[in-house]
């Protein structure tokens, strides 16, 4: 146990499995393998599996994507992490390929690969193409193909391990957001579940929905709620596709009040599908959402801070829906 | 792989005749290029040797010179701000050492008349240059990085995605890959209308690797469209030396199996990158199609933004700490910065007798001068109207805000 950054734990939980299976590879581009930690032995996947197992390519996620995909089907496990700048290059071999061939081998295909994909900062500046969050709408929809976006160290370890041992194709997405985040991680390997949602806070006043780097503007607001009096129910969804519904309808029947929280686009964000399973469910709730409005992120600061969706915008509307 | 490093290897390089005769011009004229590359596919001139830049008027010679200074000192003063002024907040890629490829290139087009009549360009994410080039207002483009209401974009662009329609400047892309397909459906327009105008595409070395590299030269080279693919090879595609993604020396050889000219220029003599663009850009106007240049560069920074530069020295040595694939070695840098693209181009003219020592002096101190107003300009317009981000998303209306819920 030490407290460890996002990547470190991330990149823990890869060396371990590569260690296990002599056969697995991994592609980047950009973004070396290489994370360091206070206190503990720096992790380089490049220079300690060599490059023919760990190779930096051009700048092409298609090929970063297909290879991986190729590799799943001739039997080895393999992973990409693929920049946010290149997030929906690969989305074909994602969507018909690796989300359809289960499907079309009848149930043959062998996929024992995860594609890692960088959601951006939500950087002021960066403008249209570098601070879009939206790729959590994009690979969520997709069937066949497990979407995961943990928002803690200890939670990416734990289902980076799990993606890499499950069987199916698992989109991996990885919100740069949380880069800084450090916290508790254990040493050894362990697996975290990709079909469970976890609940932060526990209460029964409202129920807050969201993932990746939204939690800790959630988690931020309702500290400050719970302050003000009132009791959140802050549920962290880990995974996209699966969705668990299990435990959002738990929540929401006892709080009645469902508030989600998206920095990707409003249209379709995760969000609508939470608030659309619940309502299939449960009766007499209310419903709101929070979601980054449906225009491409400008990149003047004014604009672009205003515009994205923060834990304020969360006390202020969970206030006005308990009230 | 070894000698892959040594692809820019001056000493390496076959010359062709005519590339011999063009050194032997500058050698008479007492210009700064020491080296010239040369192309496996060489150009029929039917009797003239290519050397386009003997036709240029004094005007438009010093008119180049002005440009080059124009870029160079446009970044060079927002390096500094970077690292000087705690309230810029401009996010620049910067283009320093690769001056005359925009400005040769962009000599060779047409400027002027919107969409429909000038020649398009199209660029990446280093947009400074080609936007200069083209003929971009300085001002409003500084405004822009800065993210002003005033700026050429009306702050939604910043850096990387800065364009102007009306000189034909088609964009600034942050992404590796879709620019020169989009630039090639330009073209493809173009000759369906029967306008004359020519598309340009610049990209850097990193942009060989992608799929898109091929789907353009494939269609335009089947189509014959008015398309020409500049790559700017600086050695380095954000981290990573282009020996990580290519496995050839020369990236113009990747023009020989569309059956289209690959050209080799260097990239830091601006005549000569004039002469092989004039060649590229009256082939496509004449309908025959496409043409691949790579002109061998060099940037004198990182791949982003100032680290390992100092406020008032040209180019950056120090330590990059995103530079994790690949170290640009301080030697390196400054080898290249022996052949400056200012110096080489100040040196020819000054060897043509088109300007003098003073004269080039005074043309260098004025562009100092105007760029700093347009930077001071820049520093008073208003910032951007949070609300108005909800604007532009459709020509029409604007968009619902949702961030409150």
């Amino acid at each position: 146990m030490a407290r460890k950054s996002f990547m470190y734990s991330v990149l823990e939980a890869v060396q371990y499995e590569m260690r296990e299976d002599k056969n697995m590879i991994w592609i980047f581009e950009l973004t070396p393998p290489v994370a360091s930690n206070p206190g503990r032995p720096v992790i380089n996947l490049e220079t300690e599996f060599g490059r023919l197992r760990v190779v930096n390519t051009g700048i092409d996620e298609n090929w970063m994507a297909g290879c991986v995909l190729g590799a799943g089907l001739a039997g080895s496990k393999a992973a990409t992490y693929i920049p946010y700048q290149g997030a929906c290059m690969p989305f074909q071999m994602i969507q018909n390929h690796a989300g359809k061939l289960r499907s079309m081998t009848g149930g043959d295909a062998s996929m024992p690969v995860v594609f890692i994909m960088e959601m951006t900062g939500q950087t002021a500046g960066f403008a249209g193409q570098h601070s879009d969050y939206e790729i959590d709408t994009y690979y969520a929809h997709i069937a066949g193909v497990k979407t995961v976006i943990p928002s803690t160290p200890a939670d990416a370890k734990g289902m980076m391990a799990s993606a890499i041992r499950d069987p199916n194709p698992v989109v991996f997405l990885y919100a740069a957001g949380l880069r800084e985040l450090v916290e508790e991680v254990p040493d050894e390997q362990y697996l975290t579940p990709l079909d469970k949602a976890a609940v932060r806070t526990t209460g029964s006043d409202i129920t807050i929905v969201s993932s990746g780097a939204g939690m800790p503007e959630v988690l931020d607001a309702a500290e400050k709620l719970q302050k003000a009096g009132m009791k959140v129910e802050a549920i962290d969804l880990r995974s996209l596709k699966p969705i668990d519904t299990e435990t959002l309808v738990k929540s929401v029947q006892k709080t009645k009040r469902l508030l989600t929280f998206d920095q990707s686009y409003y249209t379709l964000c995760p969000g609508a599908e939470v608030i659309a399973r619940v309502a299939e469910n449960v009766s007499g709730a209310k419903f709101k959402r929070i979601a980054f409005p449906d225009a491409p992120p400008p990149a003047a600061p004014e604009m672009f801070n205003w515009m994205r969706p923060n834990a304020d915008h969360i006390v202020a509307a969970a206030k006005k829906f308990v009230a | 792989m070894a000698n892959r490093n040594d692809a820019h290897a001056r000493d390496a390089q076959q010359k062709s005749p005519s590339a011999t005769r063009r050194n032997f011009l500058q050698g008479l004229a007492g210009a700064g290029a020491a080296i010239s590359f040369s192309s496996k596919i060489a150009n029929a001139q039917q009797g003239e040797i290519g050397y386009w830049a003997k036709d240029l008027t004094d005007a438009q010679l010093t008119n180049m010179f002005s440009t080059i200074l124009r870029i160079r000192w446009y970044e060079r003063t927002l390096v500094d701000k970077m690292l000087t002024d705690s309230n810029y907040r401009g996010y620049n890629h910067f283009y320093v050492g690769q001056e005359a490829v925009a400005t040769g290139v962009c000599a060779a087009l047409k400027n002027t008349g919107g969409v429909m009549e000038a020649d398009l360009i199209y660029s990446t994410h280093r947009p400074s240059g080609h936007a200069i080039a083209k003929g971009t207002d300085i001002k409003k483009m500084a405004a822009e990085y800065d993210f002003r209401a005033t700026g050429l974009n009306k702050g939604y662009a910043g850096e990387m995605h800065i364009s102007d329609k009306s000189i034909g400047f088609m964009g600034a892309d942050g992404m590796i890959g879709p620019g020169p397909v989009i630039a090639t459906g330009s073209a493809f327009a173009i000759r369906a209308r029967g306008s004359k105008q020519v598309v340009v595409n610049f990209g850097g070395d990193g942009t060989y690797a992608t799929p898109h590299f091929h789907s353009a030269l494939n269609n335009a080279a089947l189509l014959k469209l008015p398309f020409i693919y500049v790559i700017e090879n600086n050695l380095y595609h954000q981290y990573a030396h282009y020996s990580w993604s290519c496995p050839m020396k020369d990236i113009a050889e990747a023009a020989a199996p569309y059956g289209i000219p690959g050209v080799i220029v260097d990239g830091q003599d601006v005549m000569q990158v004039y002469n092989v663009a004039k060649t590229a850009v009256d082939r496509a106007r004449a309908g025959q199609g496409p043409t691949l240049i790579e002109a061998k560069t060099y940037r004198y920074y990182n791949h982003w933004g100032a680290p390992g530069a100092k406020p008032g020295e040209l180019g950056a040595f120090g330590y990059d700490p995103l530079a994790i694939s690949s170290f640009r070695p301080e030697r390196e840098v400054r080898d290249w910065m022996t052949r400056d693209p200012v110096d080489i181009c100040r040196n020819t003219l000054i060897g043509w007798k088109v300007i003098d020592a003073a004269k080039a002096a005074a043309m260098e101190a004025a562009i100092k001068q105007e760029v700093l107003d347009a930077v001071a300009w820049a520093d008073k317009q208003p910032f951007c109207k949070p609300e108005d981000g909800l604007k532009n998303v459709f020509v029409e209306g604007s968009v619902l805000p949702r961030q409150f819920g």
